[in-house]
């Protein structure tokens, strides 16, 4: 079987006026496929860091029904990013981020970035940072006077690639199996 | 294992020839007898290497020069100039033979003490092939920064360290931390070793068959240490990534694969691989790397059959076959050839073309010591095996005659000597010498131990090598 990715030349430097071979744009029901399965892999990954993040094994459905929600919610962002050059087209990373008003903190509006996932091919040259840019960009626009993102607190790498993007730990989350 | 790397597609295996069944038995008995011989041998002999002086004594009073009050002075010349070690005592020719203990031949974790025979073993073949004193050193640490915090502490003794029987991909942070914080060659045979004699013979086969290494394209089975350097000394080499398929229990190694996140934190050096070459355009099992492929190179499964004769028709026309796993090789070499490959090699000395790190290992070893290099970067790798390629060829190529044998000695100090010419062009050796007084050199110091061997079993101080029956016990 052969498989449909871009040769080398074509891949990581061309496109894209920021350098990333990227593209974001809003996601729609004709993605929920490919959505899903970025999702599952996501949480996949997540589950990589900590027994207390095991996916259940209905993950896929759950993921499923809560991007279908999202999609309709106006209060819910979902962003694809699609490839560039023979990967046009091709969804190969997600954004899932909602509004949130902080009933005791200003500003009152808060930006979650819920979940982001980037295939590997895809990842750096700088694809992440276009994709949270983009994404805070979108929470802005809705009213969002500060962004916040949640991970898994052992994702050293995701914790350095946030502090890059300009955030620090404000709140912890900790957990214990009961 | 075996399962995930057969075709998921329901193909129904033919009967394996007659020829095929008989050899794996005749293997069999065979494999056991050399094994029971091996632990009596162990038993009767107790220990395969031993410290020797090296100097004269003509009377106890020489222990003043060689020791207390004499040697003061020499230790005050190193403790003003700790490189004198290197003039001054053994340190130049030493090294050490480090293991944790945690992959040891197929065996797998048996621990620290279990693999003192097979580090005992490796340090008699440094000494015989390459001059070089190996110390066997298995360490009972278990974390990779334990064993690197040992050999960090260990070094002032030696001139060089040799990993030798560590898990992937341990292996790999071992390694690449240690050449990095070390100003002494360190090397991993499991690692470097197999995949510069690997190459060696891919450079010849593809010489012999006409071929260019910019434009074949490569299956390869098997994603542990040696295939993973492989890959990247094949892609140094001009190999074009997205030719290059690598195929493991799970597939083909591409860069959408479900496990890959887990690979970028368990193994980031495979999953480097699985992005650099995204499959070579393929996914699916080895049945689809290997169709109209020019080589494939196993590095596996030790078991007949893992490589299927209908997957080699499938390659492009005259193959190449390595089928590298030990001791079994993943296809017999009289089946691939049945099936149309024009050359075969596998990891064993009973067939034509062994791919064998032994070629490898003692030379390089012999090159970075007597050109005192801070390192082995894939350059010297790669001018190893080119020289040992060369010295192949000179003699004349062909299906059956790819790479030098064990029994062409006199190759060594070339590709010895090629070791250290590289590492003097790399700017990386302390020693500066041409190319001609390096070959003297190692020449010389690898026909020592050889003489030595035979001297002593003349004398009479080394016992010669029992009959059987092995004669009883000796009291302990």
């Amino acid at each position: 079987m052969k498989r449909t990715s871009p040769p080398a030349a074509e891949r990581p430097s061309e496109s894209k006026p920021h350098g990333a071979p990227v593209h974001a744009r809003p996601a729609t029901e004709a993605d929920l496929p490919a959505l899903v399965s970025l999702t599952v892999r996501l949480k996949r990954l997540n589950e990589e860091f900590d027994s207390m993040l095991k996916v259940r094994p209905d993950v896929e459905a759950q993921a499923e029904a809560v991007l279908k929600a999202d999609l309709k919610n106006p209060k819910s962002l979902v962003i694809a990013a699609e490839g560039t050059g023979p990967d046009k087209d091709k969804v190969i990373g997600i954004v899932r981020a909602a509004i949130r008003e902080r009933v005791f903190y200003v500003p009152e509006t808060e930006g979650v970035i819920l979940d982001i996932y980037l295939l590997p091919l895809y990842r750096r040259h700088g694809a992440g940072q276009y994709l949270v840019e983009h994404a805070i960009a979108q929470l802005k626009e809705r009213g969002a006077g500060i962004v916040t993102v949640e991970f898994p607190s052992q994702n050293e790498i995701a914790s350095r690639f946030y502090a890059k993007c300009g955030f620090r730990p404000i709140t912890a989350h900790h957990a214990r199996l009961v | 294992m075996v399962e995930a790397t057969r075709p998921r597609t329901r193909r129904p295996a033919p009967p394996s020839p007659p020829l095929e069944k008989e050899t794996a038995e005749a293997e069999a008995n065979q494999t056991q007898a050399l094994s029971d011989r091996a632990v009596r041998l162990a038993e009767f002999y107790r220990g395969k290497i031993e410290t020797v002086p090296k100097v004269p004594v003509r009377s106890l009073k020489d222990f003043s020069l060689w020791y207390t009050p004499g040697i003061a002075a020499v230790s005050r010349e190193i403790e003003h100039d700790a490189d004198r070690a290197f003039h001054l005592t053994g340190r130049w020719n030493t090294i050490a033979v480090l293991t944790d203990g945690s992959r040891v031949l197929g065996l797998g974790n048996i621990g620290p003490q279990a693999a003192l025979p097979v580090m005992e073993g490796k340090a008699l073949l440094f000494k015989y092939l390459g001059g070089v004193d190996a110390v066997p050193l298995p360490v009972d640490v278990s974390s990779p920064e334990a064993l690197i915090e040992t050999a960090l502490r260990i070094a002032p003794a030696f001139g060089g360290i040799n990993l030798e029987d560590i898990a992937s991909p341990k292996c790999f942070q071992v390694l690449e931390e240690l050449q990095r914080r070390l100003p002494i060659p360190v090397w991993h045979d499991d690692q470097l070793g197999t995949a510069a004699a690997t190459l060696a013979g891919l450079i010849n086969a593809l010489q012999l068959t006409g071929r260019e290494m910019s434009t074949i394209r490569t299956a390869m089975l098997g994603a542990g240490a040696a295939n993973l350097v492989t890959v990247r000394l094949l892609i140094r080499m001009g190999h074009d990534p997205h030719r290059l398929t690598v195929v493991d229990s799970q597939g083909v190694l591409h860069a959408e694969r479900e496990d890959l996140d887990e690979m970028q934190l368990h193994n980031p050096w495979k999953y480097r691989v699985a992005l650099e070459t995204d499959g070579g355009g393929r996914e699916g099992t080895l049945a689809e790397a290997m169709a109209g492929a020019d080589v494939v190179l196993g590095a596996s499964t030790p078991v007949p059959g893992t490589i299927h004769p209908e997957w080699v028709r499938s390659m492009a026309p005259h193959p190449i076959v390595f089928a590298l796993a030990n001791p079994l090789p993943e296809i017999w070499p009289a089946d691939a050839r049945a099936a149309g490959a024009a050359i075969v090699a596998t990891g064993r000395s009973d067939f034509p073309n062994q791919v064998n790190n032994s070629l490898i290992f003692p030379c390089v070893f012999r090159g970075v010591l007597d050109a005192r290099a801070r390192s082995i970067p894939d350059d010297i790798v790669i001018a190893a095996a080119q020289e040992l390629a060369r010295n192949a060829s000179m003699k004349g190529l062909s299906a059956q005659h790819l790479l030098p044998t064990m029994d062409e000695r006199e190759v060594f100090p070339h590709v010895a000597a090629a070791v250290a010419e590289t590492a003097v062009e790399l700017g990386i050796a302390r020693v500066r010498a041409s190319r001609e007084e390096f070959y003297v050199q190692a020449q010389r110091l690898m026909a020592r131990p050889a003489a030595l061997t035979e001297a002593l079993q003349k004398s009479g101080l080394v016992d010669p090598m029992p009959d059987e029956p092995l004669p009883p016990r000796k009291p302990s």
